[in-house]
């Protein structure tokens, strides 16, 4: 698939990925992301910029290598986290996606979100912020190999989680 | 009706705690969550009345930098001055009162108002306003009369900045105590000055502080609440076959461990575990280093001990699964702030501070894997404290194993606690928070019926 791919590709293939976490499809889910994925989700600093050299500062959420992932998603499923027993509905709003580059292996993306989520103990907690991604082409088909998400919020409500941004 | 802050139906803050150690009783009236007189009282008698955490030195470092924050309800920022102290004023413009420091931190040789443009120094002095002469003649114009308000009391001990608005208060170093102890081994292993790492975060609890602030003390409830972060680890570390200092030392939630915890006194307490794997830890590298300088008592104190303290009301400290700095406040009865740092060596090699970073985003964080469980318990203990028919909470686990004094390993560290047990599941230190509670908001009472 070193064929250019084009922005509506792109879109579906974020959208797909945001019916999945929505739907709760979290092994789906994770099946999209390469073996070396990097989810990273930067906190900020006293200024309210976004950290930005990942390993030496402080982040929300910063995971190298799926079984990162698959731990969170081990845990929100196993039952015994009481933040996530029941699961938050959520739904991913995702708009403005972008091409930024497409190489012959990667494509760069961008993104808005905007993500609504309700349980009962909590109300509503609405999330915004960006997505920046680098798609693989992976035997005919993209996966993630990178997904920075930046959040506009950084005064959290209670908590978060990567299903809900 | 409200009289002194207490509901009509009680006679005074006694009535809010059960104390009867004889009968191997401690316990708290529920509605100390959530009653809003309670917190009213609070703010006068606690927060506003004496010493509360600030910041840390590394967050004013250099001159100009500053650092808003709050005593209390009250607006404050601390601000390093060009002589290298610290000052510490209100943070409302000595004018009309807007707020003069309206970015949380940063660097500056004076402040000027944003609303109408009356500047001061970083010692709190007004150096000018606008337009004076058509506005005041010479007699009715002093400009000291816009001198900031300085906080009664500002002192710092090993980095950590506290200040009191209230002046009679005893020395800082007295009311930290036993906890000079704890917060010196907490410091030991920077081979130079510690250094806030880069990010910080701040998130809200829908509960009264009170809550949360009894959730640190509190190590009984890791176990439980906490399993399932214990089970997400070792999963992904049989998935990606960690070791070193990648591992995280999950040996304290899952198995019964050697451990203590301490009343320190004026509020303050501690407890520390047993490290099933103290080499899973960075401060491990400087194993060798740490021998030539001190007792094997107190290497054992920083190597193999995970410790935790809480400095009464506002701080807590813990090296458990990373170094971490948190600070917090009421903003209503049933809500709360919390900010959070790491907190590391400075000079510290980029895989160890890497290390560090990753336990603890693991672990705090309002997006980490045991924090929300946390807020989630403290939250629905909030909703539950309006049980008024089932009023008590209690809190005496472990009463009948106090030791008046240190324990042995106190001791090693010339540790003076009120008193200590031999597990971090008891609940004795949190006795020693609700006494302090009680004895400041009786003092406070008393103060101001004169």
């Amino acid at each position: 698939m070193a064929e250019p791919v084009s922005a509506a590709a792109v879109a579906e293939f974020l959208y797909r990925e945001a019916r999945l976490l929505d739907s709760r499809k979290f092994g789906e889910w994770l099946d999209l992301f390469c073996e070396d994925a990097v989810f990273w989700a930067p906190a900020v600093g006293m200024d309210g910029a976004h950290t930005t050299i990942p390993e030496l500062s402080l982040n929300f959420i910063y995971i190298v290598g799926r079984a990162g992932l698959e731990a969170r998603v081990f845990r929100v499923e196993s039952g015994g986290s009481l933040a996530s027993n029941p699961l938050p509905q959520t739904r991913h709003l995702v708009t403005n996606v972008t091409v930024d580059s497409d190489g012959p292996g990667e494509v760069a993306a961008f993104a808005n979100t905007q993500v609504v989520a309700f349980c009962e103990a909590r109300g509503q907690q609405i999330l915004n912020g960006s997505y920046e991604y680098v798609l693989r082409k992976e035997n005919g088909r993209l996966r993630i190999a990178r997904k920075k998400i930046l959040l506009l919020e950084y005064v959290i409500d209670g908590y978060f989680d990567f299903f809900t941004i | 009706m409200v009289t002194n802050g207490v509901r009509p139906n009680r006679r005074g803050f006694a009535d809010y705690i059960d104390d009867r150690p004889g009968d191997g009783v401690f316990r708290v009236d529920r509605a100390i969550y959530n009653d809003p007189d309670v917190l009213e009282a609070e703010y006068r008698n606690i927060f506003e009345a004496n010493w509360v955490f600030l910041c840390h030195e590394a967050h004013v470092r250099n001159p100009g930098d500053y650092f808003a924050t709050h005593i209390g309800r009250q607006p404050v920022f601390v601000v390093r001055k060009p002589d290298g102290g610290l000052g510490c004023y209100l943070n409302a413009c000595g004018h009309r009162g807007a707020t003069l420091v309206t970015a949380r931190t940063g660097n500056t040789k004076g402040f000027v108002c944003p609303y109408h443009g009356f500047c001061f120094d970083t010692a709190g002095k007004c150096t000018a306003v606008s337009a004076p002469k058509t506005g005041w003649t010479e007699a009715h114009f002093d400009m000291a009369d816009y001198d900031l308000t300085p906080v009664a009391r500002l002192d710092s001990y090993r980095g950590l900045v506290f200040g009191s608005l209230a002046a009679d208060v005893p020395e800082l170093r007295d009311h930290l105590g036993a906890a000079t102890a704890l917060i010196d081994i907490f410091v030991a292993p920077a081979p130079q000055e510690l250094e806030i790492v880069a990010g910080f975060s701040i998130y809200q609890t829908a509960c009264n502080w009170k809550i949360m602030h009894e959730n640190g003390p509190d190590a009984y409830h890791a176990p439980v609440v906490h399993n399932n972060f214990a089970q997400a680890v070792n999963f992904r570390e049989k998935r990606e076959s960690r070791s070193g200092v990648a591992r995280t030392d999950t040996g304290r939630l899952t198995g019964r461990i050697e451990s203590a915890s301490y009343d320190l006194g004026n509020g303050h307490t501690a407890f520390w575990h047993k490290r099933p794997n103290p080499e899973a830890f960075p401060i491990y590298a400087q194993k060798a280093e740490l021998e030539k300088q001190f007792t094997p008592g107190r290497v054992e104190w920083i190597l193999g001990r995970g410790r935790h303290m809480t400095i009464f009301p506002n701080l807590l400290l813990n090296d458990l699964a990373s170094t971490h700095l948190r600070c917090y406040r009421p903003l209503s009865v049933d809500r709360m702030e919390t900010m959070i740092w790491c907190i590391a060596p400075a000079g510290e090699p980029p895989e160890l501070r890497a290390a560090r970073l990753r336990k603890f985003e693991d672990f705090f964080l309002p997006s980490g894997m045991a924090t929300p469980d946390d807020v989630a318990v403290a939250e629905s203990a909030q909703k539950a404290s309006f049980a008024f028919n089932s009023k008590w909470t209690s809190m005496g686990r472990g009463i009948d194993f106090k030791i008046d004094g240190p324990d042995a390993a106190a001791r090693e560290l010339g540790m003076a606690p009120r008193a200590s047990s031999n597990s971090w599941d008891h609940e004795i230190a949190m006795q020693g928070v609700y006494r302090r509670w009680l004895q400041m908001m009786e003092r406070g009472e008393e103060h101001r019926r004169g």
